[in-house]
């Protein structure tokens, strides 16, 4: 019975070994640093790239854009000189990363590492696309690094590279384990993990830790993603995406311990292997028709982390946990009647004068938008960072469809699969109830791993690769459907179905935030414990909130399912969920107008319209590397995203013109005032206010005072 | 005798092998100010958090009640459901809500949401003025600072907002962590005043405090906690001429036994 299966899990030990091989960077990173580096995988993957470029042709191609990347540094590269390349671009690469990105990062708040790790990980791969062509003229031959033939272990075959791998990874363990019981350096890195501080006045330099650190954790990530290339390929956002699963042999591993996390590693390479190996058998009928092999095998190790996540959680945090490490300010909505009126009326003179291609665009912006603010409610108004809103929208998506499909009518069936989203989002919620911080992140990533490979990869729900259609909305006789011929395509009125739904939406979380429903999220965000000990329940808060959430992400998945004529599972990968939250962030996560603006930034909206427009096309070919470029900086130097860097500087423009000239404690009585005059404030009849607040900064212009 | 309102009985907590809480028993009566003293680890906010939830009790026979509440075993009862019985804490570190101003520190404490409150809060958007926050920024004198953000206060003011915020959900007992750390002399006046007369408004508060002045000055009943088991209990007085709270908690050999206040007053 073992030997069925044997072939099957020592054919997973190459997979479960590149796990390994990342988990253990995770692991010795967030031991130095405290950060999680979501871009771990891509940066294994750019080193990997690199590297056969240079074995091929002598090439080293650095990961910059708009100056030239490529130095012509050796005629005839070797497999030693081309090594010994790519563990000084790692080392280099680990550097760069730990000084510029997350030593700035070391006490912010988990969202900002997130963010700027995903920042990092998007720009790694666009840099890939854009660096390294992939024509068949310029085609690498990729020469691999270890012997392929094939060797019986434990009476199976197994090519001899996945067993050197395995000893690769061991071989990393036994030493990094040996490096931080038995040496100085890693009784520092642990002292310095401990208190940065402590460490710092026993002389120990975190930077220089936290550098080296760094600089081991991307050669192990480098060397194992060059080493595995033979066996399970490259590719920029496959690869990146490696760090899933690594995350996962981490987390088992506590995030500390580098034996657990390889076992862990190994684990989950074989168990995906064997489960890949067990579905394909004729004796698996069991298993329901509509359930997706491959994504079983996806879903497995995601299922088992978030179960081990749940297991090691706790209802409250304790005394120690880290309270007064400062959120994106969340200002209340003010002006609110003004700005519906001024931003509803100028996108309706917009549709109505717009030609096609720019009422496509303002369409793609309002449904982004939405989907933003369904993150702004929960990651922005209650400090919940999920990664699964991109895959509520796709089951509202897909259930829009089935159900119209089945006869229901337009706005019942849109009702129905809003709610189905809804519902999704409460269970997605229960773990939110013992889950906090970064390893909520990883827990919703791994819910929203599970949606699309179970979900909506099934192709009895979503119609697998072909995707499904959604029939023409049609209401008291009126067809709101989206297509046309010709100039006449993407209509008007289904825009106005969309500014609707999302003008509504708007206006019910700002009624939400000014209310004590947000009052108790923001309550929640700012320190949980302080929350319950002022009654507010905790895990009921949270999953509310992810029911409002899901719900209005559920909204942007039925419209998004009305407007393209064939929906298919490609709208709904995580990697689109980590854009939206990157995006959502760049614009202003806790705030109406952050949604709004990351409405404009979406890709195919306005504003790459606008600048594809203005550059003949190419600026659509570094959107993605600037935009990871821009989460970087957002994440360090402006936390409140691009509304809250307006906000501020209208309220330095005002005080170098003498608008607002009292002195501080002046100014907050008087801008409060001025907000309940325009019927959102804060203000329950406070002074009369005359100075700040009056014309501040676009959306919710309260404030911000530091 | 009046009402019991707070009975602890054989309260234990343990953090690992440290036993923090050993074998804690003591009442608090209606309209009564009781004092937890003790010096640094004696057990004093871990007494605190047990008895409002946020610490599990290290023995838990679940037919015994170590902590009841108006006559009600809470032993099995949330942080939340502790609050909405009537139950208030403060944190020695404040813990005040930053994101939010002080009104609105208050009106999160001040209602308890139902379900169906998402829904109304999301179509109504007006709020409505909250006669209990107001009351209660009166009472404090906060309302001049009703819309700063507790950032921009004092420290003695951050203090009003955390005892602002216990008291706004009406609690029928209250229990002060540390109020007066880092208050000066004049500010822990101010807050003595206003904690006598909390039994007029009838509240009960338990103080925890190592303010000798603070505690002996407003409290009816004092236990003196050291090494997580009650050394001591008395009516301030007696606790002032106990001998063995002179020597655990205000050094050994102290000739001042009739005046210990002042000198231990400025600890914070």
């Amino acid at each position: 019975m073992i030997g069925e299966y044997s072939g099957f899990i020592l054919a997973g030990l190459g997979g479960g070994a590149v796990v390994a091989a990342l988990a253990l960077g995770l692991v010795l990173t967030n031991r130095a640093t405290g950060v999680i580096n979501f871009a771990f995988g891509a940066m294994g993957m750019y080193v990997a790239f690199a590297y056969f470029q240079f074995r091929d042709n002598g090439d080293l191609i650095l990961p910059v854009i708009f100056i030239p990347s490529r130095i012509h540094l050796l005629a005839t590269p070797t497999l030693f000189t081309a090594l010994l390349m790519a563990v000084l671009l790692s080392a280099v690469l680990g550097a760069a990363t730990y000084w510029l990105v997350f030593r700035p990062l070391r006490r912010a708040p988990a969202l900002a590492s997130v963010v700027a790790s995903l920042g990092l990980m998007l720009y790694l791969q666009e840099v890939v696309r854009l660096n390294f062509p992939t024509g068949s003229a310029a085609t690498v031959v990729r020469m691999g690094v270890l012997p392929e033939r094939p060797v019986r272990f434990l009476g199976t075959a197994v090519t001899a590279n996945r067993l050197l791998l395995v000893v690769f990874v061991v071989l990393a363990t036994v030493a990094l384990t040996a490096l931080f019981r038995y040496t100085k350096f890693g009784l520092q890195t642990r002292a310095a993990a401990g208190s940065q501080k402590g460490a710092m006045l026993v002389g120990i330099s975190p930077d220089r830790i936290g550098l080296i650190n760094s600089m081991i954790a991307t050669v192990i990530a480098g060397i194992a993603v060059i080493l595995i290339e033979p066996i399970s390929g490259l590719d920029p956002i496959t690869t990146s995406l490696l760090v899933l699963p690594a995350l996962a042999a981490a987390l088992l591993g506590g995030l500390s311990s580098f034996a657990i996390a390889t076992c862990a590693g190994l684990g989950i390479g074989m168990l995906q292997s064997l489960i890949l190996g067990y579905t394909v058998r004729p004796s698996t009928s069991w298993i329901p028709e509509w359930v997706p092999r491959t994504g079983l095998q996806q879903a497995v190790p995601v299922i088992l982390v978030l179960i081990a996540l749940v297991w090691r959680g706790d209802a409250l945090p304790d005394r120690a946990y880290l309270v007064d490490k400062r959120l994106p300010s969340s200002p209340t909505p003010r002006h609110v009647t003004l700005w519906t009126i001024l931003l509803v009326g100028a996108t309706s003179v917009a549709l109505l004068g717009f030609d096609a291609a720019y009422r496509q665009a303002l369409i793609v912006t309002m449904v982004s938008a939405l989907l933003a603010l369904s993150i702004v409610v929960i990651t922005g108004y209650v400090g919940q960072i999920s990664l699964a809103q991109l895959a509520f929208a796709g089951v509202a998506g897909f259930t829009v469809i089935n159900v119209a499909n089945d006869g229901l009518p337009f706005p019942v069936a849109a009702l129905v699969a809003t709610l189905v989203a809804t519902a999704v989002g409460v269970v997605v919620a229960l773990p939110a109830a013992r889950v906090r911080g970064m390893s909520l992140a990883i827990a919703t990533l791994a819910m929203a791993v599970a949606l699309e490979q179970l979900v909506l990869s099934s192709k009895g729900f979503s119609g697998g690769v072909a995707g499904r259609s959604a029939p023409r909305p049609v209401l008291f006789g009126v067809d709101f459907g989206i297509s046309a011929r010709g100039a006449d395509n993407f209509r008007p009125i289904f825009g106005f179905l969309v500014l609707g739904v999302l003008t509504v939406s708007c206006l019910m979380v700002a009624n939400l935030r000014r209310n004590r429903t947000g009052l108790r999220w923001l309550a929640v965000r700012s320190n949980e414990r302080a929350a319950a000990a002022a009654g507010i329940n905790v895990a009921r808060s949270k999953i509310g909130a992810f029911a409002v959430s899901s719900c209005i992400a559920g909204l942007a998945g039925v419209l998004l399912a009305y407007s393209t004529s064939t929906l298919s599972t490609n709208s709904f990968m995580v990697i689109g969920a980590l854009v939206a939250l990157a995006l959502t962030y760049l614009g202003g996560i806790a705030s109406i107008g952050g949604a709004l603006i990351a409405g404009l930034l979406a890709q195919a909206g306005l504003f790459t319209l606008l600048a594809n427009g203005g550059t003949d096309g190419k600026a659509g070919t570094y959107v993605f590397a600037i935009s990871g470029l821009g989460l970087i900086v957002m994440a360090i130097f402006a936390p409140d995203g691009i509304t809250g860097a307006v906000r501020q500087g209208a309220q330095h423009l005002q005080r170098s013109l003498g608008i607002g000239a009292q002195p501080p404690q002046q100014t907050l009585l008087a801008g409060a005032g001025a907000g309940a005059g325009a019927g959102g404030g804060t203000g329950v009849g406070a002074a009369a206010g005359a100075g700040l607040g009056a014309g501040a900064g676009p959306g919710e212009g309260e404030p911000h005072h530091e | 005798m009046s009402e019991v309102v707070l009975q602890v009985r054989d309260l234990s907590v343990r953090y690992g092998g440290v036993l923090a809480l050993s074998s804690v028993s003591f009442d608090v009566a209606d309209g009564q100010i009781v004092g937890l003293i003790g010096p640094n680890g004696a057990g004093k906010t871990t007494c605190i958090d047990a008895l409002s939830g946020f610490t599990t009790p290290s023995a838990r026979n679940p037919s015994f009640s170590y902590i009841s509440f108006l006559g009600r075993s809470i032993d099995r009862l949330s942080p939340q459901s502790r609050v909405r019985l009537g139950f208030a804490r403060t944190f020695q570190s404040l813990e005040l809500f930053d994101d939010l101003t002080v009104r609105d520190n208050l009106r999160v404490a001040a209602a308890t949401p139902t379900w169906i409150s998402t829904l109304t809060d999301a179509l109504w958007p007006k709020r409505k003025v909250d006669a209990a926050v107001e009351e209660v920024l009166e009472l404090l004198g906060l309302d001049r600072f009703a819309e700063d953000r507790p950032e921009h206060l004092s420290n003695g003011q951050r203090h009003l907002v955390a005892v602002g915020r216990a008291l706004v959900g009406k609690p029928k007992l209250l229990l002060l962590d540390e109020p007066a750390a880092g208050l000066n002399p004049s500010e822990t006046a101010e807050l003595s005043k206003l904690l006598r007369s909390l039994p007029d408004r009838g509240v009960s508060v338990l103080l925890v405090d190592h303010d000798m002045s603070l505690v002996l000055g407003v409290c009816d009943q004092v236990h003196v906690l050291d090494f997580g088991s009650i050394i001591a209990s008395g009516t301030p007085e007696q606790i002032r001429s106990d001998p063995l709270v002179i020597s655990a908690y205000l050094g050994h050999g102290s000739s001042g036994v009739d005046e210990p206040a002042p000198g231990a007053g400025s600890e914070s």
